[in-house]
């Protein structure tokens, strides 16, 4: 039992990142690449690593308003990805729609269609913000191995 | 071979990273972040309503008086409210860390009432504002602000009247 | 049954098995430590890839429902896994018991190099991804034109030791460490140069990193034939990757430099070695120069490290 819990500390330590852009207009996605690329915000540290595949991945960050045309395929893709899993919302426009809240051509917000765990507000969220958001994604996921 | 001279200056001078989320960060000093709003200043012009390009700012009648409520997990944080503010009341802080669990999403509220209070010359029930100063000629000194503050729009209007033929 | 016992041990613990596995995820994590050390980052921590591997350790394994063989999907990495564990315990380390040649030669080890190779291959085709797809018919490419090379070189050195020694060929490992620790490292020996710069193009192409790594491209084709993998297999994947750069390194050094001195001093001495090469050989590479087109690696491959061992070969034949 203790051997196990020590196991998943040691798990919680390897969070593996997959974006799902759902119509965003990159503003984010920028900061997101800002926060994985660039030396002065290395998410690395956290032990996190971008993937390529839904497959790998453990921790989702889906960027945009989730426009109508991209929903299914976004959907389809989450559901790609294998438990356990925590969904993390990156800039407003997933979390409320923010300036393309009334628009007829998204599905904002997306905690109607996803389980989202954790919000990251900005237009576009600080790095910082971003690494904080990780954090405490984390500790979810932590919970949930 | 430039390549290699970065790699030298990179292994000499080590990492660049900032120590965030284990250490203090950097802020910059005209950072745009979440909005604060003091309900004293305010006119109750509505005008920061108006010109919100994501509707993030609402005001609402309350039983107490008027009530403002800027959603930051819709607001871009464009400063644009802050800009046409005609008191200063709404000003943007650099604070950024907003991020938060998804059960606290419709916490993330600032939130400010400006009170009913009763005029004091006639007795109505109207909004504790603060007086309209833009294009008062001359402009209104400390003391007529003083007294103008406890009236009633009404009042208000009529005192600004006299003062004009006042002078 | 006791020789069987000790074949047994060879392949699972020295110097296979637990020692290669071990060797092969501190050179991953110094590697990613040393790239982010270049890019002027802090980077994970020196266990990261044991923490990834007990990560991978507690998801899912998904069987993807385009997969034409459920079996073959989950038995691939498996085989690929064993037969770098295999060919670990052929490598000779000094300090350590030397390899039994009843486990096989040099040309066996080559053999067992192809495998991973195939398993990926294997691997993207029956997960029925069109990425696996794109990834299987690239990993193909890339073998076909480094498989080739790395015959010439392994064919040179044998002929070469076998030429010195009075033989035709020396195909032991074991033999051609100690001809090379009585007359002198290959590195010096002028008519083997061209093997040596042959062999230098392979190690990449084989470890699939930059500026070889095409089939595995992330970027391009989301980890190519690793596309469909998740949870355990994937895991067992990473492991085979990591004791596939030991063995490529392993072999590297015995065919070129295996001089160190004697006892545990030899052991602490080839692990430094294998950490500088790996260092310099692959990290420094990897963050330094992009990625290549695969019909530019095919391309490169065909002229000059396939036209090299062809060279070295006939050197050592006519000399």
């Amino acid at each position: 039992m203790n051997i196990l819990t020590k196991f998943k500390d040691v798990a919680a330590r390897s969070p593996w990142l997959y974006r799902i852009n759902a119509g965003s207009c990159n503003g984010c996605d920028v900061e997101l690449a800002t926060t994985a690329l660039i030396p002065r915000w290395d998410v690395e540290r956290l032990g996190c690593q971008y993937c390529g595949s839904p497959r790998h991945a453990d921790i989702v960050l889906i960027t945009g308003p989730l426009t109508r045309h991209v929903r299914d395929a976004a959907l389809r893709l989450f559901e790609e990805i294998p438990d356990p899993k925590v969904t993390v919302a990156v800039g407003v426009c997933p979390i409320s729609g923010g300036i393309f809240r009334e628009s007829y051509a998204t599905c904002a917000p997306i905690d109607q269609w996803f389980p989202v765990d954790v919000n990251v507000p900005g237009c576009p969220p600080r790095p910082q913000a971003i690494l904080d958001g990780v954090a405490k994604a984390i500790a979810i996921w932590r919970a949930r191995l | 071979m430039n390549v290699l001279g970065l790699f030298v200056r990179n292994l000499m001078r080590g990492p660049v990273t900032d120590p965030y989320p284990f250490g203090p960060t950097k802020t910059a000093k005209r950072f745009r972040g979440r909005i604060e709003f003091d309900a004293a200043s305010c006119e109750g012009c509505k005008l920061c309503e108006r010109v919100c390009p994501s509707g993030a700012i609402k005001f609402s009648k309350d039983p107490g008086g008027l009530a403002f409520d800027c959603w930051h997990a819709t607001c871009v944080f464009c400063g644009t409210c802050a800009f046409y503010c005609p008191t200063g009341s709404i000003r943007q802080t650099d604070d950024w860390s907003l991020a938060h669990v998804a059960s606290e999403k419709f916490a993330l509220v600032e939130h400010g009432l400006i009170p009913n209070q009763t005029c004091a010359e006639c007795g109505a029930t109207a909004l504790d504002t603060a007086p309209m100063e833009g294009g008062v000629k001359p402009p209104l000194t400390p003391e007529e602000i003083a007294t103008l503050r406890p009236l009633c729009p009404k009042c208000r209007a009529k005192f600004m009247k006299a003062r004009k033929a006042k002078k | 049954m006791s020789t069987q016992a000790a074949l047994l041990v060879s392949v699972l613990a020295f110097p296979g098995g637990l020692f290669a596995l071990a060797l092969g995820l501190a050179l991953k994590g110094a590697d990613r430590r040393f790239a982010a050390r270049l890019q002027g980052r802090v980077g994970p921590p020196l266990l990261q890839p044991i923490y990834d591997l007990v990560k991978l350790g507690f998801k899912r394994t998904m069987v993807p429902l385009t997969a034409t063989s459920q079996l073959v999907f989950l038995v691939t990495p498996l085989v690929a896994l064993v037969s770098m564990l295999y060919a670990a315990a052929l490598i000779p380390v000094p300090g350590l018991p030397a390899p039994s040649p009843q486990l096989g030669n040099v040309l066996v080890l080559v053999y067992l190099l192809a495998i991973p190779g195939v398993a990926l291959m294997v691997a993207g085709s029956v997960s029925g991804s069109t990425y696996g797809a794109i990834g299987f018919s690239r990993e193909m490419a890339l073998m076909l034109a480094y498989e080739g090379p790395i015959v010439l070189v392994v064919a040179a050195v044998a002929l070469r030791t076998g030429a010195a020694e009075g033989q035709f060929a020396v195909l032991s490992l074991t033999e051609i460490v100690r001809h090379q620790q009585v007359h002198g490292a290959n590195l010096f020996d002028p008519v083997l140069w061209p093997a040596l710069i042959a062999f230098v193009f392979f190690y990449p192409a084989n470890l699939g990193i930059v500026p070889f790594d095409i089939p595995e491209a992330e970027t391009e084709v989301l980890e190519g034939p690793l596309v469909e993998y998740s949870g355990p297999a994937l895991g067992l994947f990473k492991l085979m990757s990591a004791v596939k750069s030991v063995v490529v390194l392993g072999l590297g050094l015995t065919l070129f430099f295996p001089l160190v001195p004697e006892g545990p001093l030899g052991l602490v001495v080839w692990l430094l070695e294998d950490f500088v090469l790996m260092l310099i050989g692959v990290t420094a590479v990897r963050v330094g120069i992009g990625r290549m087109r695969i019909d530019q690696a095919v391309a490169f491959f065909l002229k000059w490290p396939l036209v090299a061992a062809i060279a070295s070969l006939a050197v050592v034949v006519v000399v």
